[in-house]
C-alpha cells in the first residue's frame, strides 16, 4: 500500500538485483524496462554505496530496451528480442540477465518464451520475471538467489568438506561489501576452509554453479535469504547457519569462529590459535590508544546487518552507551524483527537502548531530534545535518553515503574493528 | 507554434520540436535534412540504457525552496531523491540559505499496480502538506501510475481546494519520451501554470535559467555593471520569486536545451524577452550573448565598456594558451545545448572537432527557429562528423577507437569513465559555467592542457582493464543497430 517515505533509502527489485549482478564476474544484465530505469537504479543502488561503480558493465553501458509508448501498447518482445541479441554480439559477457521493469511486468511481455529461444542455442540468458513494483532492493537481492538456485546452480556437483558459502552481504549496497567479504574470507581460509562470496576476487557463475557442493552456508545476515536457505538444503542438500548480524569485533568474531567450527567440526586446536593470535592482534592495537576517544552516548541508523555488529562492538567490546537503535530497511516478518530485537538487547548495558524499526526519514529525524542524551550518531549520508544540527558527533558509514568513497574498508571482523575506531576517531 | 499553457500535460521534445536521438552523418547534413523536412531521426533495434524525463523534472523542481515533490511510483523511481536532497542542501549551506524541500516516494506495491492507489495518494498529499507545510507541491506521475491510468490530474485537481499552496501535477510516465531534456520542459510548464503570476510592475531583474548557480557572485557582480540583478532559476530560488519571474527585463540561460520552453513561455504570455543569441560559452559566445543583454535592456555603451575593459584583461592570455592547443584533436558527447556551444568554443581555441556525439537533436526550439548554435557553426565553421545517441556508450566508444583523438569531453560523467577506461583522457564538464566567460574559459583551456600533458592514470588503467566490448563491435560501422523510421 502506497505510504508516505521521505528520502526512500532502498530501491526497488531491479535496483537490487542490478546491484547484484554488478559484483559478479562479466555478467551482464539487460533491463527490459523503461528508458530511465536502469539510471535510477544504478544511481540508487551503486551510486551511494560509497562512490564506486561496478567494474564490467554499468549504468551508461548497460544495455536496456527503453521501451517506450510502442512497446506499451503493442508489447514489447521483439524489441526485447532483438536487444539480447544485439547485447550478446557488444557485450563480451559470460552470462546475460533478463530484468523486467514495470512496464513489460505490467502489459505482461512473456520474457521468459523470449529468452528460452536463446536458452534452445545454448547461450547463457536467464530470465529474472519479477517486476520493479513487487518489493525493494532487499527483495531484489533475494530474487537473484532464486534465480541461481533455480536456473544456475548444478546439481551433480562432488561435495566439498572445506567449501562454504559466504552469503548475507549485499554487493553495492553495503558500502564497505567488497572489504567485509575479504576480512571474512582471510578468517575462514585461515581456518582451512575455501569460501565462496561469488562476488570477489573475479568470482562468478563458476563459484555458483558450484555452490551445492559447499559443506555449510554462512547466512550473516539476521533476516535475508530465509526462503535461499530452505531450497539449498532440499534442493542440494547444504545447511545454512545464519549469524545474526555481521560480526565486528573480537567478541563476535570469535563466537562467530567457534559457530563455524562447531557445525564444520573444525580442528579445535587449530581454531583455538586462530583465535589467540587475532585477538592478540586487535589487543595490541586497542592498549595503544586508550582514553583517545571519549565515552559516548550513542545511536545507529541504518540495515539490520551493519547496525547489530556496530551496536554490540560498541557496547560490548568499547563499553559505549547504546540509547537508539534504528533499523531503516522494510521488514515484514515479526520473527524477524523478534531476532533483531534480541540480538540488540543480549549485550552489555545499563539500560536497554530503544529499538525503532523505520524507513521514513521524517520520523526518524523526529526521534533523533527528541533524544537529547546522543552524543554520537552513527548513520548515513542522511542523518549529516541532523548531527550538526543537534551538534554532536556524527559517523556516516551506513547506506547511502554520497560523500565519501570506499573501496576495500571494511568494519567487519577483527581487523575491521580496528579500521571502525579509527574512523570515529576520524571524525571528532 | 503557440505552447499550450492552458493543459496539465505537454507534448514530448519529439512531437513538439521535431526532436530525434538516431543520426549517423555530419554536421551539414544533419542541418540540411532538418531544413528540408527530410530528417527522420532512426530507431536502434539494440540500445543501451538511457535516461527518463523524471530525473530533469524532478531534479529541477526539487531544486526550488521549501516545496515538496511527491513522486508517485515504487521505490526505484524516487531514491535519486536522497542525492538530490543532499546536493541542494549543500547548495545552499554555501549560500548561507536553509532549502526545507522534501523529497517523497510514495513506495507503490504490486497490489496498487492492480487496484490503484489514487486515494492513497490523495491522503499522501494531504499529509504532506500537514507535515512539511510546504510553498508549493509537485505531483509526479511514473511509469507504473501511467500505465494502469492512474487519473493524477483529477487527484491535484480535488486537492486545490483543500490545500491553499500552489500544486501541480506533473507528468513523467518515462517511457512518453526517448528524450530525458522533454522534462525540463515539464518541470517549466507546471512553474509558468501553477506559480508565476501576472506582471504588476517591471522589476530590474534578468531571469538566468541555469542548474546549480555556481558562479552566482561573478553573475551578480558582471550584472551590477547594467544596473541589473540577476534570479536564478531553479536551485535555491524561491516560490516567491518564480512568482514574480513575468515582471523581469529578460530571460537568459546556461543552456539552450534547458532554458528554450521558459524563455519561449515567458515571452509568449508576458512579453518578457528571451535572448535567443549562442551561448555564453567561449569568448564569441560570451560577447554575442551580452551584446543582446545589452540592446535588450538599453545598455549597450555599459556593455561595450565592459567588453573593452575584460578584453584588454584576458584575450593576450587566451591568445598564448591557443598556441599550445593548436591542432589538438577532440571528440565530444554531450547534451545538444552543449555539445555545439564547445564544439565552437573548442574551435575557438583551435582544435579541431572530429566528432561531436549529442544525446538528442531538437530540429528547431519553441519559436520554430534552429538552435542557434547550429546556425552558428554552419556559417562560421568547417563541417565535422556528427552522431545523435541517447548516450549510448558502445557507439562512442566505437568513434574513439576509430578516431583516436587527443581528449574526449562529455558533460555526463558515466560517459568519461568509459572513455578513460578505454585509455582516453577525459574532461568531464560537470559544472555549466566551466566555459562562462573569458575567465572561465582561460581556465577551462588550462584544464585541457592539464589533462592531455598528464596521461598516465588513463595509460596504466588501460592496460589492467577489461573492457566489457567484444573486438567484433570495434570494426563495426555505427549505424549498425540503427533502423530508419518508416
Amino acid at each position: 500500500m502506497s505510504k508516505v517515505t521521505e528520502n526512500p533509502r532502498g530501491n526497488c527489485v531491479l535496483g537490487g538485483i542490478n546491484a547484484v549482478l554488478g559484483a559478479i564476474d562479466r555478467a551482464c544484465p539487460i533491463f527490459h524496462a523503461g528508458p530511465g530505469c536502469c539510471m535510477q537504479t544504478s544511481a540508487g543502488e551503486s551510486g551511494q554505496a560509497g562512490g564506486k561503480t561496478p567494474f564490467f558493465v554499468s549504468s551508461v553501458s548497460i544495455p536496456s530496451s527503453n521501451m517506450l509508448e510502442k512497446e506499451v501498447v503493442f508489447g514489447g518482445e521483439d524489441k526485447l528480442r532483438s536487444t539480447i541479441q544485439g547485447a550478446i554480439e557488444v557485450i563480451d559477457a559470460k552470462a546475460y540477465f533478463v530484468l523486467t521493469g514495470c512496464t513489460a511486468g505490467i502489459i505482461g511481455d512473456d520474457i521468459v518464451s523470449v529468452v528460452d529461444e536463446f536458452r534452445a542455442k545454448d547461450l547463457p540468458v536467464y530470465a529474472i520475471e519479477t517486476p520493479g513494483f513487487a518489493g525493494n532492493s532487499d527483495y531484489g537481492y533475494e530474487t537473484v538467489f532464486k534465480v541461481f538456485l533455480d536456473q544456475i546452480v548444478e546439481k551433480e556437483r562432488p561435495k566439498q568438506k572445506n567449501l562454504v558459502n559466504l552469503l548475507g552481504i549485499i554487493p553495492n549496497h553495503d558500502p564497505c561489501w567488497s572489504g567485509n567479504f575479504e576480512e571474512l574470507t582471510r578468517i575462514l581460509n585461515k581456518l582451512g576452509l575455501e569460501v565462496n562470496t561469488f562476488f570477489t576476487q573475479h568470482q562468478g557463475m563458476e563459484e555458483i554453479k558450484n555452490s551445492g557442493a559447499a559443506a555449510l552456508n554462512i547466512i550473516v545476515n539476521p533476516w535475508l535469504l530465509k526462503d535461499a536457505a530452505e531450497q539449498y538444503e532440499t534442493d542440494f542438500g547444504v545447511p545454512s547457519l545464519r549469524i545474526v548480524g555481521l560480526p565486528i569485533g573480537a567478541t563476535d568474531t570469535t563466537a562467530f569462529i567457534r559457530q563455524v567450527a562447531v557445525v564444520l567440526e573444525l580442528d579445535t586446536v587449530r581454531v583455538e590459535a586462530v583465535i589467540a593470535e587475532e585477538e592478540e592482534y586487535v589487543y595490541n592495537y586497542l592498549e595503544t590508544a586508550i582514553g583517545v576517544l571519549s565515552w559516548k552516548r550513542f545511536a545507529v541508523v541504518g540495515d539490520s546487518n551493519m547496525a547489530i555488529g556496530l551496536t554490540r562492538y560498541l557496547a560490548n567490546d568499547y563499553s559505549f552507551t547504546p540509547l537508539l537503535i534504528i533499523l531503516t530497511e522494510p521488514m515484514f516478518r515479526e520473527e524477524d524483527k523478534e531476532r533483531i530485537r534480541n540480538r540488540l538487547t543480549s549485550l552489555e548495558y545499563a539500560k536497554a537502548p530503544t529499538i525503532l524499526f523505520e524507513s521514513d526519514q521524517y520520523h526518524i529525524a523526529k526521534a533523533l531530534a527528541e533524544n537529547e542524551e546522543i552524543t554520537l550518531l552513527i548513520g548515513s549520508t542522511n542523518e549529516r545535518e541532523i548531527g550538526l544540527q543537534k551538534d554532536i558527533q556524527c559517523s556516516v558509514i551506513f547506506f547511502p553515503i554520497t560523500d565519501r568513497l570506499i573501496f576495500n574498508r571494511t568494519y567487519a571482523g577483527y581487523r575491521g574493528s580496528l579500521t571502525l575506531t579509527e574512523d570515529l576517531y576520524d571524525n571528532l | 507554434m503557440a505552447m499550450q499553457l492552458d493543459i496539465s500535460d505537454i507534448g514530448t521534445r519529439e512531437n513538439r520540436l521535431g526532436s530525434i536521438t538516431g543520426y549517423v552523418g555530419d554536421l551539414k547534413d544533419l542541418a540540411n535534412q532538418s531544413n528540408c523536412g527530410s530528417l527522420k531521426g532512426g530507431v536502434r533495434c539494440f540500445s543501451q540504457s538511457s535516461t527518463c524525463l523524471s530525473g530533469c523534472a524532478l531534479g529541477q523542481l526539487s531544486g526550488i525552496r521549501d516545496v515538496a515533490v511527491i513522486h508517485h511510483g515504487p521505490a526505484g523511481c524516487s531514491v535519486t531523491g536522497a542525492q538530490i536532497y543532499t546536493v541542494t542542501k549543500q547548495v545552499a549551506k554555501k549560500r548561507g540559505v536553509v532549502n526545507n524541500t522534501v523529497y517523497i516516494g510514495t513506495d507503490m506495491s504490486e497490489e496498487d499496480t492492480i487496484f490503484g492507489a489514487g486515494d492513497s495518494l490523495h491522503d499522501i498529499v494531504v499529509e504532506t502538506n500537514r507535515r512539511y507545510k510546504p510553498k508549493a507541491i509537485f505531483v509526479s506521475s511514473s511509469c507504473a501510475t501511467g500505465i494502469i491510468g492512474e487519473d493524477i490530474d483529477s487527484i491535484v485537481a480535488e486537492l486545490k481546494d483543500e490545500i491553499d499552496v500552489p500544486i501541480a501535477a506533473i507528468h513523467c510516465e518515462g517511457f512518453k519520451s526517448r528524450i530525458w531534456a522533454s522534462g525540463f520542459d515539464l518541470s517549466d510548464h507546471a512553474v509558468l501554470t501553477t506559480i508565476v503570476k501576472e506582471p504588476k510592475q517591471k522589476r530590474n531583474k534578468i531571469n538566468f535559467k541555469n542548474f546549480y548557480e555556481s558562479a552566482r557572485d561573478d553573475i551578480i557582480a558582471l550584472f551590477k555593471n547594467f544596473d541589473v540583478e540577476p534570479v536564478f532559476l531553479y536551485a535555491n530560488a524561491t516560490v516567491e520569486e518564480l512568482s514574480h519571474i513575468s515582471e523581469s527585463l529578460a530571460t537568459v540561460c546556461i543552456c539552450g536545451t534547458l532554458g528554450n520552453y521558459l524563455g519561449n513561455g515567458l515571452e509568449e504570455k508576458y512579453g518578457v524577452p528571451y535572448i535567443r543569441t549562442i551561448n555564453p560559452l567561449g569568448v564569441v559566445g560570451f560577447e554575442t550573448w551580452l551584446r543582446e543583454i545589452g540592446k535588450t535592456i538599453h545598455k549597450e555603451t555599459e556593455v561595450e565598456q565592459y567588453i573593452q575593459a575584460e578584453r584588454i584583461k584576458y584575450l593576450p592570455q587566451i591568445e598564448e594558451v591557443k598556441k599550445e592547443l593548436k591542432g589538438l584533436r577532440a571528440v565530444l558527447g554531450m547534451g545538444p545545448g552543449y555539445t555545439f556551444e564547445v564544439s565552437r568554443v573548442l574551435q575557438e581555441l583551435g582544435m579541431e572537432v572530429v566528432w561531436a556525439a549529442a544525446w538528442h537533436y531538437d530540429k528547431r526550439y519553441e519559436n520554430g527557429e534552429i538552435p542557434p548554435a547550429m546556425d552558428y557553426l554552419l556559417k562560421n565553421t568547417p563541417n565535422f562528423e556528427v552522431s545523435v545517441a541517447d548516450q549510448q556508450n558502445f557507439e562512442i566508444l566505437n568513434i574513439l577507437n576509430t578516431y583516436k583523438p587527443d581528449l574526449y569531453l562529455s558533460r555526463h560523467p558515466g560517459s568519461t569513465v568509459w572513455a578513460i577506461k578505454q585509455g582516453y583522457p577525459a574532461v568531464y564538464v560537470a559544472d555549466e559555467y566551466m566555459i562562462f566567460g573569458y575567465k572561465r574559459t582561460l581556465e577551462f583551456a588550462h584544464t585541457v592542457l592539464d589533462t592531455i600533458r598528464n596521461r598516465s592514470f588513463e595509460k596504466n588503467l588501460a592496460k589492467m582493464v577489461k573492457l566489457p566490448y567484444t573486438d567484433w563491435w570495434y570494426k563495426q560501422k555505427l549505424d549498425l543497430f540503427l533502423e530508419k523510421t518508416k
